[in-house]
């Protein structure tokens, strides 16, 4: 985590001043958990199954990714078909529905450690604040990549009439910064 | 703009942002490349950037970033890639329209795993929509690729 971001996000809140309550962490994590529950977080982290999910536009509840996509241990299918045939590293081009999303990086599924696809707050939460748990991320690694993942920017405005989970992702690192400030408490 | 196709160095003129399928068919006249559906959704229009197959028809130019090879590109009548010399042994296409893609497809598929599963042949080959129903014969022939380019 760049120190100076760190800082300017938790700049005028609590956190600055070390005393951020229970409460208030704990009100925090439900923001943070209303946006990684959602779809557009949860079609990629997914765990050691083979397909990604393909939630959150006209198909429904549990509906895994289509075209027989298995991005296997590698994370990028290169075992069958790699994600990069059809998710073109390019940015800001706005594809359709049904078309594969773009953004500038190489698309791929996050390190299976960081699956959540279907855990309830509770158990998310226990998960985020324990590195040994979430592929060694401490709290200022998971702002890091809510402020600077193409795929994070682009799961708050993927166009094409996609949904999108609430907040911005500036608001959900302000909200995991203040959440680890409180000591990133679970009920 | 500047564009390898097929090792030959080509200079098109064209909107950054002209599907490279276009380019290839209305610019270039390369025309083993199918247009199907336009959104990656049927591999008609499968190539090669930098040996990788991608979807052309939704690819910009300006994103290519590699060297493109088209089913003119991968092997020549007297000398075929091993995935074409087996589509001929298997006789696998019948109308033809999807099969340049097919065979983009199951050439880089191979040359990333050389000694595929048949669920990974299955799940190569997923994205290549063929409405004849060519399938087993292209199952079949992925395999006899496979075993050739392993010298067995």
């Amino acid at each position: 985590m760049r120190p100076v971001l760190f800082a300017l996000l938790i700049a005028g809140t609590p956190l600055a001043a070390q005393n951020v309550s229970r409460e208030e962490g704990l009100a925090a994590w439900e923001r943070i958990y209303a946006v990684a529950s959602h779809p557009r977080c949860t079609n990629c982290h997914v765990g050691a199954q083979e397909e990604p999910m393909w939630e959150g536009l006209s198909y429904g509840r549990g509906t895994a990714h289509g075209i027989g996509v298995k991005a296997d241990e590698s994370r990028i299918g290169a075992e069958s078909m790699p994600c990069r045939t059809c998710h073109v590293t390019a940015a800001g081009r706005e594809t359709p529905a049904h078309a594969p999303a773009q953004i500038d990086d190489a698309w791929r599924l996050p390190p299976v450690e960081l699956d959540w696809l279907g855990e309830s707050s509770a158990a998310l939460c226990a998960q985020l604040r324990d590195p040994e748990r979430n592929d060694g991320h401490e709290i200022t690694d998971l702002v890091d990549h809510l402020t600077s993942s193409p795929f994070v920017a682009w799961g708050f405005a993927p166009g094409g009439g996609r949904s999108t989970p609430p907040g911005s992702p500036v608001e959900m690192a302000r909200d995991v910064a203040l959440w680890g400030g409180a000591g990133a408490p679970c009920k | 703009m500047n564009l390898t196709v097929n090792g030959k160095q080509h200079e098109v003129d064209v909107e950054d942002d002209m599907p490279l399928l276009w380019v290839l068919r209305d610019e270039l006249g390369i025309t083993g490349p199918k247009y199907g559906c336009g959104i990656a959704q049927c591999g008609a229009c499968t190539v090669h950037v930098d040996g990788i197959a991608v979807r052309s028809c939704q690819l910009a130019a300006a994103d290519v970033d590699g060297e493109i090879t088209t089913i003119e590109g991968l092997g020549t009548p007297d000398a075929l890639h091993a995935v074409q010399a087996a589509w001929v042994e298997h006789q696998v296409a019948q109308c033809g329209y999807c099969q340049s893609g097919q065979i983009m497809q199951a050439a880089s598929f191979l040359d990333l795993n050389p000694e595929p599963t048949d669920d990974q042949i299955d799940a190569a080959m997923s994205g290549n929509l063929c409405r004849c129903g060519t399938y087993p014969r292209i199952r079949a022939a992925v395999k006899t690729a496979a075993s050739r380019l392993q010298g067995v």
